[in-house]
Parts: C-alpha cells; structure tokens; sequence
C-alpha cells in the first residue's frame, strides 16, 4: 500500500517497505538524491531532513512512520530559507559537500527556533553533525550571519 | 612525476589526445570577425569555447573539497581573461590525453599551473590573432579584456564569442605569451567554489546519486579477516525485491593491491532491501592468514623493532660517541595507531557492463589507473572502459584505490545489468586501506648550553608497499622522505634508522602519511630537548636552523625548485609567533603549543591553545600559518588549513583503530568518532603571500597539529602525552 507524504508542500506517494527508512524511500524512490546516506545509525547527521519543522535522522525514521507529515528536505531549502543558503554560499562552507545537505537542514531548524544564536545555540544545534572536511567553523559564520540577516 | 603534457607542444598534444581543433569554415569576406555560432574553439583537451562565448574548463583532477575544480577554471580564466561567469567547470574522464589525473600527493596545482596558463594563454592568443588578422592591424595593437578583444586606435572590439569562429581556424600558437604576476585578475584571488550553489541545493552529483535504467543496488558482505573466503551460507529467503546473491572470490591476503576482498554480495532493487538482507545474512568463513591478527601484539612488535634499531637511512658525525659524552640523555618513545579515512561519503560505485563496453560512476581519486584496473579485470582494451569522475564525498585517500569499482565491474558484468555497490559505514570502517600504526624512537644528547650534540631517531611502521607486495617489509624512500629523513635541525651527529614491520591488513595512504607520525614524534620530541634546557620551544627550534639556504640531506631529493627552503620554514615560525601572542603570560591551565612541518613542498606552523587539567581538555584556539608558493584562491588554502585543523584534531583526541582475530573492532562514529563542532576551536589562518613554484594545500596542515596539541597540554598541565590519540 503506498504510503502519503508531503515533500517540500507537494504530496507524494511511495512504495517502499513500511520499514523502510525515509533517507532510502527519497533516494531510491523518490529519486531525490541530496539528502545523503553516512552511517545508517543516527550518528553523523548526513540524512537530516525536517518533519513537521523538526529536524530528524532519515537513516533511522520508517517511512511507513511518517505517512501524512510534512517532510522538508534540503531541495526545497533555497526557496524556504534563502538567506541560509545564500549566507553558506558567500562564507564557501562546502568542502567536498557531502554533509552538507544534513547541515543546512540542521541549521534551518536552528534559525526557526533561535533566530540570534549564540555560538553555545550554534555548537548545541550542529554537533549531531559530522563534516570530516572540517567547515565547522564557516557552518558557524554562515548561521551566525543569516541570523543576524534574519532579526 | 608526470610531466609530460607540459612538454609537449600544443599541436603534438592535439595530435597525441586525438582531440582536433574543431572550426566551422568561415568566409573571409566580411570587414569585421563574422559570429559563427556553430563553432567551438578548443586549443587543447583542458579548454575549449563556444560560438556563444561559454567557457568550458575541463578539470582533469577530481573534487573531494579541495577546491580543485574551482581553482583549475581559475588559472584557465585568468590566462584568458575570460569574464569568470562565462566559464564553466567539466569533469574529465580517465584519459592519458590530461596527463597524470591521480588526484593525490597535493600536486594538482604544481603539475597543471604551467599547463592550464598555456592552455587559457593559447586560447587568448588565438582569439587576439584572429580579431588583427580581420582587422588588419598588427597584434601588438589588439588586446584582450574581460572576454573581448579590443582595438584602442580604431576603437574596435568584438566579443570572444563572435571570434572563436576565426580563432579555431588558427594554428595552436606553441608558447603563447603568459601574464606577469601583477597583471592576475583570478589567480590569487578569493571565488566562491563552482560546486557551492549545487551543494547548497542538494544538486550537485556524488557517487550514488547516477541512477541507470533497470541499475539493481548490491551491498556486500566482506570477509571479516584479510584472506578469508567464503565458506558457506544460508541462502536468504527468497523475498520481493531481492534479484541476486553471488559469492565473489576474495584475495589472499596483504599484497593484494586494489582487488576486491570478495564476499557475498546481496543484489536488490532498493538500497535499504539489500543492506537488510545483507545485514542478516550468515556467512561462514574459511580463515586466511591473518585470521590472528591483533593490533596490540602488532604494536608491541613495532615498539620493539624501533628500540631494537633498523635499517641505517643516513648517519652524520659520531652519534655513539656523542651519545657517550658529558651532557643530559634524553630519551623517547612515541606511538601512533592504526586510522581509518572515514570519508563522509562511504566508497559506492555504479558500473554498467554491456555490448563489450563498460562504463562506470564513481567518486575515484584517479580515474586513469582505475580504467587500467577495470580493462584488465575484464580481460579487455582500456579504449572499451569509461570512468565517469563524480564529485568525491570526501577522499583523504581512500578513494585512490578503487576495490569497490572492481566489484561493482564484476556484479554488472555477471547480472548483466548496471549495479551501483554501496558501502555502509561498516564496510567502510570494517575494510579500509588502514593508515599505518607506528612506534617512534628518539634519543639526544644535550650538551652544558642545552643544545643537542647527538640526535638518534627511528622509525618502526607497517608500510604501504605491502598493499601491492606482498613480500614486502621495508619502508620505500618515500615514506621516509616524509618528514623523517628531512629534519631541518642543524645538529653535528645525527642517525636515522627504519623498521617496517608486515601487517595483516591492507595499507593505503590517508592525508599526509607517514608525515602524521613523523612530524608528531620530532616536534614533540624537539618541544622535550627545549624544556630540558629551560629554553622556550620556538627559540629552540630557531636556533637549530642554522643559516638561511636550502636544506641539504642524503637520500631522496626534492624536485627542482622544491627544496626545504630554511628561510621559508624560518618565516611560518616567526609569523606563527607573532599572531598567536606565544609570549603573552597565560592563567594556570592554559598552555599553548608549538609544532611546524614541511611537506608536499609547503610549510606550515601551528600553534594550539588549550584549556586542560581535572575537568579535561578543551582546544581553545588553533593557529596556523601556511607558505604554499604561489596559491590560486586564498580562501580555498586556508579552508583547507581549516579543515586539516580538525582532521588533525580528529586523530589526535579521537583517532584509533583495533584489531581483534583479523577483525576491526571498530565499525561506525560510534567506535571511531571523529571532531564534531563542539570540539572544533576558533581557527586563524595566515596566508604566506610568494611567488615561490605553486605547492602542495590539501595535505601539509595535517601533520603540526597533533604534535601541536601535545605540546600545548604539556604547556597548560606540565604531563607529556606520547603517544596517540591523546587521551587526558
């Protein structure tokens, strides 16, 4: 039985296994590929997605689990948080890149709630994410900045 | 290395890479450049330009986060003087037509600054020859500007596009004239990386983000020691979803190179579909030879090698006899675990064998030696093999050696369908080409004014040639050029000795090397000599340099023009002193420490400040100071010093992998956490401004800084951590 969601505003259907993780059913399935795989336990934050605004673990969150929500994901982010991604873009915070679908979506959440983090809100926000490239200082400056565009 | 592109001349190159000048025939009988929108100005394989104007930079090297892509087209642009949101970045496939493409060693810039002036400088050249020769006016009158050539007397211009038809009908001048350095508009100068808006977005292409028609996803199920085979299993229940299982052979043991480790490989139609079938699969193993292996006894086995002396690589003066005489003996022993890459995007690859041909996907460090690897896996021409190069989601190394290709070759070519082979983090973790473990002995003897009479140093580690040969134990010299053979200290009686000691798992190069155990015993080793003699530690250091000029040592040498310049290293450490304020008094449990490294032809000094004492140890700030040469995008060098900070920090607080019956005892972030932003300090970087040969970004700021850290705990607590990770 196909399982409803709501992706970036627009309803869509999937397929998958119930048990399926959400990470899984948007790439294989729904064949929206930004938001990434890193562990498959909920460790590093690559496949941060936001349902119903708050931000989650796709790798460990079944899709049969979220029938009906509201999923963000990173392909919709421009359009609903401009000056985040404008501000990651300008600070060149992408090293190699592949975290950093699951940064921005944590961030977002962050800036929703905290519109002026401090960099103890920054630190407490983000460290559910792992970028090996090492950009956490410039994830800092970007947040830091689009806050501030923000308030 | 492989210099060849550079030369050859442009039309032997042409001619060598099959490319053609490729122009639409233009009739001569317009007064001014006639638009010919069909044609494409292409010099040579790294360049070409369309009748519109587009550039198209081809990147003969691969992104992992360097900023390569972006600093290429930078160089290109800038010979060019090409308008910057014209120009657009391609990806290279596996081609000796781009030259060496092992995107690896932090050379990519050294090896293509030269080729890539010359190719946007040849290009500009054409397209000023062209807008003359319609004009009729001599060349030294036309100039080229911001994508336009113009002529000042007559007021004349056209646009590069409306030129390129003319252009490509011109010979390929051979050594087309280069900017001065003062004339640079892009090189030296900050962009935003090409990738940044596609990242951003989620659009921009890693390793599993290709999807072929009817592709099936395998993930596999890896011997869990390095030689075991299959034995048997319980075939999986048959299920929805599930296409294939199919039992691969496995490798022998160490020696193997990039071969695949075998295993059983569980083919779906989904990801998740196979990984759980994967999960649960119960695999009986024939164990290999390494089926004991055991990182603990391994390690007991390098500390004794390196106490028990090596292999001589050089020896000054009388070490024995100074060692004999008056003065303080100091004495030590450091010790570095095994590491793992880690990268964020685990190794996946897409391969789709088919009517004789095969094309892969994959995020490869080197597409070119895994083409060959392909070609001759299955038995045919590397001409019937494509490696498409997508972004790399982190590399560090790992992604140089293209096991995972292989197997994903294999599997399409048995199903006869495109599979894509995804690693989990397990797999990842499980089965790396591990950074070597390593032991490192040190002894000196000090003299009445505290400075070292003698300097014995040792190395002990497994080394890399036993991933490609088997039966062999000892380092290769250029293991040993990294930061062990080159010491900058001018000391009258010094020796270096090496041990290798053979492995029972695979070795693989991780960013910066053997750099990461050398440059973490002798700077801390250095910092110990300095407390010994109640010196500070940057004097010290300072004072052993001895004159101005380039380091000369026995053994390997650097290539021309890449000498360990004394002045140079001198200047990081000065700059490194002054803005960290070294000598500014710091409260009770604050320290900070000092280290400097010279490697892949660059030089960087660190200073690390620490809180630490009961309540643990907190990084507080890093400093860094970088003289690469001559550097395209500032902002792109010191992202990257950035980034090594906390892949240096990764290792030294975190780093360390185990080895249980062959096993690896770690598996995900869990066991082998890496640096998360709370840990990550405020970092400041300084650029060395030169117009020294371009060298190595990527790599050189690895190696300062666990030693840095070291010496900064020893700073704030007075206790000296020897070995790694640093646990407080």
């Amino acid at each position: 039985m196909a399982i409803e969601l709501i992706v970036n505003g627009s309803p869509v259907q999937v397929t998958a296994p119930e048990d399926t993780p959400l990470l899984w059913a948007l790439r294989d399935d729904l064949g929206m590929t930004g938001t990434k795989y890193g562990c498959g336990k909920a460790l590093c934050g690559a496949c941060t997605v936001r349902i119903d605004g708050t931000p989650v673990r796709s790798c460990q969150t079944p899709v049969g689990s979220v029938q009906g929500k509201s999923i963000a994901t990173i392909e919709g982010l421009r359009a609903s948080h401009p000056k985040l991604v404008e501000a990651w873009v300008q600070n060149n915070v992408p090293q190699c890149g592949y975290c950093q679908a699951g940064q921005l979506m944590s961030a977002s959440a962050l800036l929703d709630g905290t519109p002026a983090p401090t960099d103890e809100d920054i630190d407490r926000a983000m460290s559910g994410n792992i970028c090996r490239c090492g950009t956490y200082g410039r994830i800092r400056a970007a947040i830091r900045e689009a806050g501030e565009a923000r308030t | 290395m492989n210099m060849t592109v550079t030369n050859l001349s442009r039309r032997r190159f042409l001619q060598a890479s099959g490319v053609l000048v490729v122009g639409a025939a233009v009739p001569g009988c317009s007064t001014g450049p006639m638009p010919s929108r069909n044609a494409t100005l292409t010099p040579n394989v790294f360049l070409s330009m369309a009748g519109d104007g587009t550039v198209t930079v081809t990147a003969s090297r691969s992104e992992m986060g360097q900023g390569i892509r972006t600093a290429l087209a930078q160089i290109v642009a800038d010979e060019l003087d090409a308008d910057w949101s014209r120009v657009t970045v391609a990806q290279a496939v596996g081609d000796p037509v781009y030259g060496d493409q092992n995107t690896d060693g932090s050379q990519s810039i050294r090896f293509l600054f030269d080729v890539l002036r010359n190719a946007g400088a040849s290009a500009r050249e054409m397209l000023r020859t062209a807008a003359a020769n319609e004009w009729g006016v001599p060349m030294a009158e036309v100039e080229a500007v911001d994508h336009t050539v113009r002529h000042a007397p007559s007021g004349r211009s056209a646009p590069y596009g409306d030129l390129v038809g003319a252009a490509s009908e011109l010979p390929v001048p051979e050594n087309p004239a280069l900017k001065s350095r003062d004339a640079y508009r892009y090189i030296g100068k900050h962009r935003v990386h090409v990738d940044a808006d596609d990242v951003a977005d989620g659009k921009a292409t890693f390793g599993a983000d290709l999807t072929l028609p009817n592709m099936a996803h395998a993930v596999i199920v890896r011997p869990p020691s390095l030689g075991s085979q299959v034995a048997s299993f319980e075939p999986p229940a048959d299920e929805p979803g599930l296409i294939a299982v199919e039992t691969l052979p496995g490798v022998s043991g160490i020696g193997a190179m990039f071969n695949p480790l075998g295993g059983v490989a569980v083919v779906a139609d989904r990801t998740w579909t196979a990984i759980r079938i994967a999960n649960a699969l119960d695999v009986q193993w024939t164990e290999g030879p390494n089926a004991a292996f055991d990182s603990a006894e391994f390690t007991a086995q390098l500390r004794e090698a390196v106490q028990a002396g090596g292999e001589r690589l050089y020896d000054a003066g009388d070490v024995d006899a100074a060692l004999a005489g008056e003065g303080t003996e100091i004495e030590a022993l450091y010790e570095t675990p095994f590491l793992s890459h880690a990268p964020m995007e685990p190794p996946v690859a897409l391969a789709n064998v088919a009517d004789g041909r095969c094309e892969v996907w994959a995020p490869v460090q080197d597409p070119q030696s895994t083409r060959a690897l392909v070609a001759g896996w299955l038995g045919t021409d590397a001409a019937n093999v494509t490696i498409n190069v997508t972004l790399l989601g982190g590399a560090f190394g790992r992604k140089s050696k293209p096991d995972f290709v292989l197997e994903a070759v294999e599997l399409s070519k048995r199903l006869q369908r495109p599979i894509r082979v995804t690693w989990t983090r397990e797999d990842d973790i499980g089965h790396d080409f591990f950074h070597a473990a390593s032991a490192q002995y040190h002894r000196a003897k000090l003299d009445a004014d505290g400075n070292p009479a003698a300097w014995l140093q040792r190395t002990a580690f497994p080394s890399i040639l036993t991933t490609f040969d088997g039966a062999a134990e000892q380092p290769a010299d250029w293991e040993l050029e990294m930061g062990f053979s080159n010491l900058p200290y001018q000391i009258a009686n010094q020796r270096y000795e090496y041990a290798g000691v053979q492995p029972g798992v695979r070795m693989g190069w991780l960013r910066s090397v053997c750099n990461i155990f050398h440059s973490f015993s002798a700077n801390i080793f250095i910092d110990e000599l300095a407390a010994a003699a109640g010196r500070d530690p940057i004097d010290y250091r300072l004072d052993l340099l001895g004159p101005s000029g380039v380091l000369t040592v026995p053994g390997m040498q650097p290539p021309e023009g890449h000498g360990l310049d004394l002045a140079r290293l001198r200047h990081v450490i000065e700059r490194a002193r002054a803005i960290s304020d070294w000598d500014a008094a710091r409260e009770a449990g604050r320290g900070v420490g000092f280290a400097v490294h010279h490697s892949f032809r660059s030089y960087v000094a660190t200073v690390m400040e620490v809180t630490a004492g009961d309540s643990g140890l907190s990084v507080d700030k890093a400093h860094v100071v970088l003289d690469c040469g001559t550097y395209i995008n500032p902002d792109t060098c010191m992202a990257q010093m950035e980034g090594a900070v906390v892949f240096g920090l990764s290792l030294a607080l975190h780093g360390e992998i185990t080895m249980s019956n062959g096993r690896v005892d770690q598996d995900n972030f869990d066991g082998y956490p890496v640096l998360r932003m709370s840990e990550s300090p405020e970092i400041v970087v300084e650029l060395v401004p030169s117009d020294a040969l371009p060298a190595g970004v990527g790599e050189p700021g690895v190696p300062p800084i666990a030693p840095a850290l070291v010496n900064a705990v020893f700073a704030a607590t007075g206790v000296r951590h020897r070995s790694l990770p640093v646990r407080v």
